[in-house]
């Protein structure tokens, strides 16, 4: 079950990355693909009836992976910099061009290459 | 130029590839997990810590939990240079109402309580240092919403707090280092095991989460004050 919601926040997570023109949702469509990869590597670490890898002293227990926990750590980490350092760079952005769309960003960028290249008369 | 279609096409098509691609992943760890068996195979006194996940990360692969933190370390500098050029807004001095003044006086120092309780107990119960010290931070960020950003600033000048930032970075690279004055190589143990599950045990985990913790915790709160200082304006 996990697997199968990690491939669906998978997806929204890449059709709103590449379609969604705002860059604020398309840095939360970056969270979402890194919270379903966080969800995918718990998920394979599972095992039927199995408990969180804690010993208690005296207890015999099945144990999931404790492998893909300790990595998404990096994982969540990783991605708390970088939303934090996208963000910044859309305000930025937005300071200068006073919009958080993409495509208008980028006709006002070649725009001002534009008028740099033509030399003054 | 690619019309919206080929987007559309292209985007549903990289879908279906990370799906299949992982689907096969899953498939080969299925019903057991690959590596699940090795790791736990490991006995407890290797690392002595009561919970594997901190045993792996602090013990196995502190080497890149430690660079993970410098990542860490970069992203709040980062925040702080770029944002130092952006207009700075004047803060409201006004702050919620009464009720949730209360609530935030009773329940930030609870929810620091707890995060203490996660750093300290990381290694033998669920929680860790980066748990505490996200903990921490929003429990000061929901303090500084109803007490107002100025007080809470007067009261963690980020100024100070870059400083003792960068302290805590050093001294946990100081810690790391420290085996080598004994003729041992870095990363290695210098405290002793003692019994798993027990406070004091898992050599120098303990220690770890603690720092782990204070840094954590202070890099978000640069990273939430220099965001609320610096919000900009359209």
């Amino acid at each position: 079950m996990p697997i199968i919601v990690s491939f669906v926040l998978l997806g929204i997570g890449i059709l709103a990355l590449v379609l969604r023109r705002d860059l604020v949702i398309k840095l939360l469509a970056l969270g979402l693909i890194n919270g379903s990869s966080i969800l995918f590597l718990v998920g394979i670490g599972n095992r039927p009836s199995a408990r969180a890898p804690i010993h208690v002293p005296g207890e015999v227990a099945t144990f999931v992976d404790p492998l893909p926990q300790a990595l998404v750590l990096s994982a969540i980490v990783v991605n708390f910099a970088i939303l934090a350092l996208a963000l910044v760079f859309v305000m930025i952005l937005v300071e200068r061009y006073h919009t958080t769309d993409a495509v208008r960003i980028e006709v006002e960028t070649s725009r001002e290459s534009e008028e740099e290249e033509t030399p003054c008369l | 130029m690619i019309s919206r279609r080929g987007w559309v096409i292209g985007s549903v098509g990289l879908v279906v590839l990370f799906v299949v691609l992982l689907s096969f992943t899953y498939m080969a760890s299925y019903p057991e997990p690959g590596d699940s068996a090795r790791y736990l195979a490991i006995p407890l006194e290797d690392s002595g810590a009561a919970n594997r996940v901190a045993g792996i990360y602090l013990n196995t692969r502190l080497f890149d939990t430690l660079i993970e933190i410098l990542v860490f370390s970069v992203a709040v500098l980062g925040v702080r240079y770029y944002l130092s050029h952006s207009p700075q807004v004047s803060l409201p001095s006004l702050s919620e109402s009464a009720v949730v003044r209360t609530a935030a006086g009773i329940l930030g120092p609870l929810a620091l309580l707890l995060s203490a309780y996660f750093a300290t107990f990381g290694h033998i119960s669920p929680g860790g240092g980066f748990a505490a010290g996200v903990i921490a931070a929003s429990a000061v960020l929901y303090v500084a919403i109803a007490q107002g950003m100025q007080a809470t600033e007067r009261r963690l000048p980020p100024q100070r707090v870059a400083t003792a930032e960068k302290a805590v970075l050093l001294f946990l690279l100081a810690w790391v280092f420290l085996p080598l004055a004994f003729g041992r190589a870095p990363l290695s143990e210098l405290l002793p095991r003692g019994t798993p599950g027990q406070l004091l045990s898992a050599g120098s985990i303990l220690p770890y989460n603690i720092l782990i913790a204070v840094k954590v915790f202070l890099g978000a709160w640069l990273v939430i004050a220099a965001f609320a200082q610096h919000r900009g304006e359209l």
